[in-house]
């Protein structure tokens, strides 16, 4: 029970980290991005690809495909993103979601059918692990939950403390009076989809580390992403961050109940969060709700 | 600008295109029919190409290719003298458009349809023909999920009139595993991770109990969800019932996410035997386990050394694996003689038939088959059921490489194909 408990924190930073991305961009620019497992893929295929072919560390190699996705990520904003969303809300999904089978595709195209792993060029380390007090905790998992939090701390401190950081979150509020202010709302929507498709390359590092990837894997990481997001409200990034712990704890609890119902207990778990915020105030979901009651409670008494 | 112009004219330009594409085809297959001055038989073969089981069809292009340079000059059945056509289709590795390519082909007049690999390629073409009154042949997956699984009864008559299936069977496993895991000394207890799915239920309800009748204590947790991230329920049972083998039937990334937890919680010290199926058939499915690979036990539907030689291509399992790999520069995998070997047949049949355009007379042809192919014997005249004839499935293991791939793929027992050689002992997963 424990263990499975242990098991579940490791894996939502997983889930979190996949999901921060998609949450990310959902906040500042309103877009949903369906391609966001495909594009996860292919910073996995990049990762493997420089790994392979220069001996590297997978950590040394996703330092390099940082600025790659970087301008992935401009483009996409350029020539995509920002010509979709002048057609409404529904034509970013629509487009992304083209986005992803043309990515998938393209994969399959140039890299063939194996399955592929980063795990090989981490000799053990891939499958080491910490025992402590009758616990095995594996270590690949601890570092892929240390960079989600890091992640999305450096992410929030950026928000919060940088001038940058202020541009991005006016934008987000409103990008026509941020305008007004001298912010040039287009640059921003491209740094921060830059920003964006940084974490999803190492989210989708990640992926390739602890598990396997081949050209169509990138439906399932976007269905966690989404569920994560949705779970932790996509407002704010701690949130997608709890997110993705109670989604990974929802799926052990399922597995626990029954051996099928692992996705099942995640999808379940979704519906609930996504019918409670579509039914209660969102003030019920943050933790200041909760004790501001109590101290209205106190102050009527 | 230029885009939202365009777009009102949007369905008018697919449907040129559509309707240009069309008539090229119906020209050029024209063209192709005005110049056989024989009557053509024409083959269909679908199988998955791209999607998630791609793998499975990654050979297929290379095998076609040696079985259309050995029917260039089409072949002669009963005194008269045929072009053969073969018509490949990619399924996607999706079930519905497996079944929609089998009706296209069925319009195009195919004289014998072939699926491959999977019960989600093989089924739904297997009943479009069977519908349609095509003679079929498959090969590539249980025979009790293509036979119980499309609606037949234990005991009953077959509701088949039309399709055919040849391979291995939960009865070939059962009688593997057994052989296999007697060559190691362990405490019988075997942990299952069979998911619900087509094949992993009906090895569930034929294998489990059989291993259980043989002396074996099964531990199995429940089938799993395809697409599960953490086993962890599992792996603590396994640990806690003291398995000392694992057998199961699972896709690639559920396989690596399990045997990876599993190492991480230990589990993995005190596994003697862990015997996988569908997944461990091609090489890069346990490179990519990295140090955990070797020493993970298979089993083969088709190894290259199996001593047969292909009736449509003249080639043996070594040549055919060789040409392979010089072709491409990748490792050979067992898809290779299975593709074949369906082709084999499928030829052999036609042959046989008294007129190959006729589908009675070859859906009759094939009811009697019993030919030797690249994958061994055919016999559909003395199966388990009728319509279906029992194949190999041969006790194998991943090794570390000694040539110029990483890993090595040796036969370490032959229960249900004596003729074909054991060259490896097995090797105890655990030690080092």
């Amino acid at each position: 029970m424990m263990n499975s408990l242990v098991q579940a924190i490791l894996l939502g930073g997983y889930y979190a980290l996949v999901a921060c991305g998609l949450a990310f961009m959902f906040q500042v620019m309103r877009i949903i991005n369906l391609a966001h497992g495909s594009l996860a893929i292919l910073s996995a295929y990049l990762v493997w690809e420089i790994t392979d072919a220069l001996a590297l560390s997978p950590f040394v190699s996703v330092l390099m495909i940082l600025p790659i996705m970087a301008i992935i990520g401009l483009l996409l904003q350029r020539v995509i993103l920002e010509r979709a969303t002048k057609g409404g809300e529904l034509l970013p999904v629509l487009t992304t979601f083209g986005l992803a089978i043309v990515i998938d595709n393209l994969l399959f195209q140039q890299f063939g059918a194996n399955t592929r792993s980063l795990s090989p060029y981490l000799g053990d380390l891939s499958w080491e692990s910490y025992e402590i007090f009758g616990l095995w905790i594996g270590k690949l998992p601890v570092i892929v939950l240390i960079t989600a939090i890091v992640v999305i701390g450096g992410l929030d401190l950026i928000l919060r403390f940088t001038p940058l950081g202020r541009q991005i979150r006016a934008t987000a509020f409103d990008p026509d009076t941020a305008g007004l202010v001298g912010i040039d709302a287009r640059k921003i929507a491209g740094i921060s989809a830059a920003i964006a498709m940084m974490t999803v390359a190492i989210s989708g590092t990640a992926l390739g580390l602890r598990g396997t990837f081949d050209a169509y894997a990138g439906g399932p990481q976007l269905l966690f992403a989404f569920e994560a997001t949705i779970i932790g409200g996509a407002s704010s990034l701690w949130g997608v961050f709890l997110g993705g712990i109670i989604l990974a704890i929802a799926q052990s609890i399922g597995a626990l109940i029954h051996p099928q119902g692992f996705l099942l207990g995640g999808h379940f778990m979704f519906l609930i969060f996504l019918f409670a915020r579509i039914y209660f105030n969102r003030d019920v979901f943050t933790l200041k709700h909760w004790f501001a009651k109590r101290n209205k409670g106190e102050i009527t008494a | 600008m230029k885009v939202s112009l365009l777009a009102p004219f949007a369905p008018n330009l697919a449907k040129l295109v559509f309707c240009t594409a069309i008539a090229g085809g119906v020209m050029m297959s024209g063209q192709v029919y005005a110049a056989a001055d024989d009557d053509t038989i024409r083959i269909g073969f679908i199988s998955p190409r791209t999607g998630p089981l791609a793998s499975f069809g990654k050979t297929d292009g290379f095998v076609l290719t040696q079985a259309r340079q050995a029917l260039a000059n089409g072949m002669t059945v009963g005194g008269k003298h045929y072009q053969v056509e073969i018509i490949d289709r990619d399924s996607q590795s999706d079930p519905a458009r497996a079944s929609q390519l089998a009706k296209e082909l069925i319009n195009q007049d195919v004289d014998l349809m072939l699926a491959i690999s999977t019960p989600e390629v093989i089924n739904p073409v297997a009943d479009a023909s069977e519908a349609a009154g095509i003679p079929f042949m498959s090969t590539v997956m249980p025979w009790e999920a293509w036979y119980y699984g499309r609606g037949a009864k234990p005991g009953e008559e077959s509701p088949f009139k039309w399709t055919y299936h040849f391979g291995f069977g939960a009865g070939e496993f059962y009688k593997t595993y057994i052989s296999q895991w007697s060559l190691i000394d362990t405490n019988k207890k075997v942990g299952v991770m069979y998911p619900n799915d087509a094949d992993g239920n009906a090895i569930r309800a034929v294998l489990a109990p059989r291993l259980a009748k043989a002396g074996y204590t099964v531990i199995d947790p429940g089938a799993y969800e395809t697409g599960t991230s953490d086993f962890s329920s599992q792996i603590a049972l396994f640990k806690r019932e003291g398995v000392d083998i694992i057998n199961s039937f699972p896709i690639p990334p559920d396989f690596a996410a399990f045997w990876r937890q599993s190492a991480q919680q230990g589990l993995h010290r005190q596994i003697k035997i862990i015997q996988i199926a569908k997944t461990g058939l091609f090489p890069s499915d346990i490179e990519v386990l990295g140090s955990l690979g070797p020493k993970i036990a298979s089993a083969a539907y088709w190894h290259k050394t199996f001593p047969y030689t292909s009736p449509l291509t003249g080639l043996s399992g070594e040549q055919l694996a060789d040409m392979w790999e010089t072709e491409t520069g990748e490792q050979w995998t067992q898809q290779l003689g299975a593709t074949l070997s369906l082709l084999d047949a499928g030829t052999e049949a036609l042959k046989q038939a008294n007129d190959p355009l006729s589908r009675t007379a070859v859906r009759d042809a094939i009811s009697q088959l019993n030919v030797t192919t690249i994958g061994g014997q055919v016999d559909f005249t003395s199966g388990p059921v009728p319509n279906v004839a029992s194949g190999p499935i041969i006790g194998a293991q991943w090794v570390k490489g000694t040539g110029q791939f990483k890993l090595d793929y040796v036969i370490t027992e032959n229960v249900t194909d004596p003729n074909v050689p054991v060259t490896h002992k097995l090797l105890q997963y655990n030690t080092k």
